[in-house]
């Protein structure tokens, strides 16, 4: 321990840089093992980001078309309407009928399945879990790697159902049967929902493959004296994360093997028996129960919505953290509360389902599950709020986009309040007060989170700093264009507006709320084009992007102690944790950092870390 | 000051005229009132520190990591308030939904969905359903397209039972109690002034009650993603005052006996009927 070497000042880091992080790459290995077949993580992150961006940006287009039918309806999409191909559009350019709900369940399943969790577990995951333990690589590369490669077959293949009979599956994102036993079909019929069934089924092995892997990694290769209570947010986030991942999706896994014979060879675990359909079933043998998919669905689909925000929490508090140079708040009491939100996404799967047959019964327990998960979220957010707190925040979009999913995950949360008071959820169940809550939670939370971590670590990814003004450009234009698109949609769902409709025109009751429906299409297309921004600066900055120094935000985490873009392996120093991850502005130092790889003693006094000369055994305090 | 509209979210809900569909929309006035409270709360907090402790280069972080009693403060209290919330929804809650709590019925309706409409069966002249597909399970094998409730065309009570598409007609003031299911996927019954929401399940049946105080003419529809048709499945019903909603079952009725007169139920196929004779 006494052998590791301290440094203080900046430039020292930056010049060891380059040199260390090439004595590890390995040469030896051919292009395709290290750009393609690689084993390293910060590889496979920068594939799970770049395959994720591709269809964040086509989940974003299906977004816009289904948004120009319900504001539209019926009329031709503008500028490429004739070039869309005709399966899609009627030869006006409107939007067909039967793609307007391919649409629907695409864009819904594309952005879950292929968008956000493979950006938030995916890419964080592997990013930051090694580096922020202060080790080399995962305890298990090699399942690392396939665990990534089993996303674009699945992405190829739930896209392919474009040359299939009948397109992309249509059942929603959520593809309750009987309607995604698609009992119309003779048996062995591959449909858009049969390849949507295996696509899922390998993303789900996906999860499970890297969660054992972060489990594993986070349990055994912590940096020498580094404790669990020492590990930042970021890293208790994606644990939980990990957790969750590897006691959920199994289920998933299970019930899409289920759907996929109810689908493919016409079995009956969720088809009820009689059913009038064109064809009837090949096995008339059971009475299936459609209701018991919503239950298996949901026991995943539930604890899912929480695998798609639990990492952001924690990045989101490192972030805050850092820009406020203060520490988090209250950091153990955020690892309960993320411990808490994680135990009780077990237990409320039924509130997705109060209106959907189950015994009323067990809506009074879900209700109250339900309700009692707004108490770690509060805790959570006033810790946030209590981490600003005379603090020196610094605006950069790292920070911006970190306030951002604090500030819409306040709305998100409350608006879940309605739909968690399961009286009032009669009313506004599947109706667009729904759509607009989870995209407040999930854009305005998750992705607003994930833009967050891609500004704060973009510089050890690429060794390249982004563009601090595009940046804010793409701040202020998403945050804008995002609730001028999502806060509408409250209110079009107040007005009765049921989800997954193709066309609002024909009903008397939705006449109030037609000038809101095309408000909210013209800010999402503006939604959508800021994106570009991003775009631009992450290719951009890859090339022609300002020198990143080695610890760019003077923060504390492991991380920063790399070189600014490490190679395979790496570190280039021994690493040894001497204190927590949030220790800013310590009373007694100059600098107003102090690094978890930095010796030197301190104590902590009224929940305020002082630097002394030496730690006495006989300390009142004891040590930090 | 018709923009103020925006911020009352109350004002966009369409035209209550079901009797528990008042309660419901108070319900959610108070979450709201709640919401917009700790909005302003928690919004006022972070903008009033954004502006208090923005950047300023002569000025240093705090180094405090937390107090156990700000933290139960802050664990205690949401947990009273939404643990009050609960409670107090869980009371309507049972009241609306339970089983046991659904009332006894002035008119009982069958209703059934189907890709994509919805159908309704009334008793008929004699008050009474004939053996159909909800009061016996076995008769399930009887649906058919043309014979959806699954009548059996040999129980007489059935005979007067009749069937109407796409709409129904209710009397005002009388609890109506219908029983919900469907043909082959899910749908949900939504009548939004009605303030009744349930989905249906082929081979379940729902109860679904309300009971209107405000005659009119309004529109059903489907919430459940059922299909490419799933957004048309539109209808209507009217609600009657009762002398005018006997008016029309009168009228119903004698078509139903006039229909029968030559041949027996013509919504049964008999052939399909008669193979399932024990």
């Amino acid at each position: 321990m006494s052998t590791a070497v301290t440094h203080s000042s900046e430039a020292e880091h930056a010049e060891h840089a380059h040199d260390h992080g090439h004595d590890h790459a390995h040469h030896d290995l051919p292009w395709y093992r290290k750009y393609v077949f690689s084993t390293d993580h910060k590889v496979i992150a920068k594939q799970f980001m770049l395959a994720s961006m591709l269809f964040l940006f086509v989940g974003g287009a299906f977004a816009l078309f289904l948004r120009w039918q319900l504001a539209y309806p019926g009329q031709p999409v503008p500028v490429i309407g004739t070039l869309l191909p005709s399966q899609w559009v009627d030869n006006t350019g409107a939007i067909a009928q039967d793609f307007y709900y391919q649409l629907v369940t695409m864009h819904g399943s594309i952005m879950i399945f292929l968008v956000i969790i493979p950006l938030a577990v995916g890419m964080f995951g592997n990013f930051c879990i090694p580096l922020m333990l202060g080790t080399d690589d995962m305890a298990l590369p090699r399942l690392n790697m396939w665990s990534f490669w089993l996303v674009p077959p699945a992405g190829v293949i739930i896209m392919s159902a474009f040359y299939v009979d009948g397109g992309y599956a249509a059942a929603g994102w959520t593809s309750y049967p009987p309607l995604s036993g698609v009992i119309n079909n003779p048996t062995f019929t591959v449909s858009g929902q049969t390849l949507w069934l295996i696509a899922v089924f390998l993303i789900g092995f996906s999860s499970i493959m890297g969660a054992v892997n972060y489990v594993t990694t986070v349990l055994n290769k912590r940096a020498k004296g580094m404790k669990l209570f020492d590990m930042p947010l970021t890293i208790w986030g994606l644990f939980i994360t990990a957790i969750i991942i590897t006691l959920g999706t199994p289920v998933l896994a299970a019930a899409v093997a289920m759907l996929f014979m109810d689908n493919f060879f016409h079995t009956s675990f969720f088809l009820p028996d009689n059913l009038i359909a064109h064809t009837r079933h090949g096995i008339e043998a059971g009475a299936g129960q459609p209701v018991l998919w919503q239950h298996l669905f949901w026991f995943y689909s539930h604890p899912a919505v929480y695998i798609m925000i639990l990492p952001l929490m924690g990045i989101v508090s490192d972030v805050m953290a850092t820009f406020s140079r203060k520490p988090v708040y209250g950091y153990k009491a955020m690892v309960f509360a993320l411990a808490g939100i994680a135990f009780l996404g077990f237990i409320v799967w039924g509130h997705h389902m109060f209106q959907s047959g189950m015994n009323p019964l067990l809506g009074t327990t879900f209700m109250l599950s339900t309700i009692v998960i707004a108490v770690p979220s509060s805790i959570k957010v006033f810790n946030w709020l209590g981490t600003l707190w005379r603090g020196n925040i610094k605006f950069t979009s790292a920070m911006l986009n970190a306030l951002a999913f604090v500030s819409m995950f306040i709305i998100g949360g409350l608006s879940g309040v309605f739909m968690a008071s399961a009286p009032v959820d009669i009313y506004i169940h599947d109706t667009y007060f729904i759509v607009a809550h989870i995209h407040y939670v999930l854009f305005g939370g998750s992705l607003f989170g994930i833009f967050a971590g891609i500004y704060y670590w973009y510089p050890k990814m690429y060794g390249k700093m982004l563009n601090e003004s595009l940046g804010r450009k793409h701040f202020y234009w998403s945050f804008a264009a995002f609730n001028a698109t999502f806060f509408p949609m409250h209110i079009i769902g107040l007005g009765g507006h049921m989800r997954r409709i193709h066309d609002p025109s024909i009903y008397e009751f939705l006449k109030p709320i037609e000038g809101w429906n095309k408000f909210v299409t013209i800010a999402a297309i503006i939604l959508g084009f800021s994106q570009l921004f991003l775009v631009i600066n992450i290719l951009w900055s890859m090339k022609y992007g300002r020198k990143a120094p080695r610890n760019p935000w003077r923060a504390n985490t492991l991380e920063w102690a790399a070189p600014p873009h490490p190679g395979h392996g790496n570190f280039d120093r021994d690493i040894v944790v001497y204190r927590g991850p949030y220790e800013f502005s310590v009373e007694g130092r100059e600098l107003d950092y102090w690094p978890q790889w930095e010796p030197g003693p301190s104590i902590s006094v009224h929940h305020h870390t002082v630097v002394v000369e030496t730690v006495q055994e006989s300390n009142p305090f004891g040590t930090h | 000051m018709d923009f103020l509209k925006v911020f009352d979210m109350l004002a966009w809900f369409p035209e209550n005229i079901s009797t528990f569909g008042g309660e419901l929309d108070a319900l959610f006035a108070i979450i709201y009132y709640v919401s917009v409270g700790i909005f302003f709360l928690t919004f006022g907090i972070l903008g009033y520190f954004l502006v208090k402790y923005r950047y300023r280069p002569d000025r240093r972080g705090y180094n405090y990591h937390g107090n156990n009693i700000v933290e139960l403060t802050w664990t205690i209290l949401p947990t009273i308030l939404f643990g009050a919330i609960g409670l107090y929804s869980d009371e309507i809650w049972e009241r609306t939904k339970y089983s046991k709590r659904v009332p006894k019925p002035d008119v009982e309706i069958l209703v059934m969905g189907k890709t994509f409409a919805w159908m309704f069966l009334y008793a008929g002249a004699d008050g009474k359903f004939g053996r159909n597909a909800h009061n016996d399970r076995s008769a399930r094998a009887l649906i058919s397209l043309d014979n959806p409730f699954g009548i059996d065309s040999n129980d007489v009570n059935g005979d007067d039972d009749f069937f109407v598409e796409n709409q129904f007609k209710v009397p005002v003031n009388a609890n109506i109690v219908m029983r919900g299911s469907s043909v082959d996927v899910l749908h949900s019954f939504f009548l939004p002034n009605m303030r009744v929401k349930q989905d249906v399940v082929p081979g379940t049946w729902m109860n679904i009650w309300f009971n209107s105080f405000k005659p009119g003419h309004y529109e059903i529809a489907c919430a459940e993603l059922c299909g490419t048709g799933h957004g048309g499945m539109r209808g209507q019903y009217d609600v009657l005052s009762k002398s005018e909603f006997d008016k029309w079952s009168d009228s119903k009725n004698a078509e139903m006996l006039a229909a029968q007169t030559p041949a027996p139920t013509p919504s049964a196929d008999p052939a399909e009927a008669d193979s399932t004779k024990k």
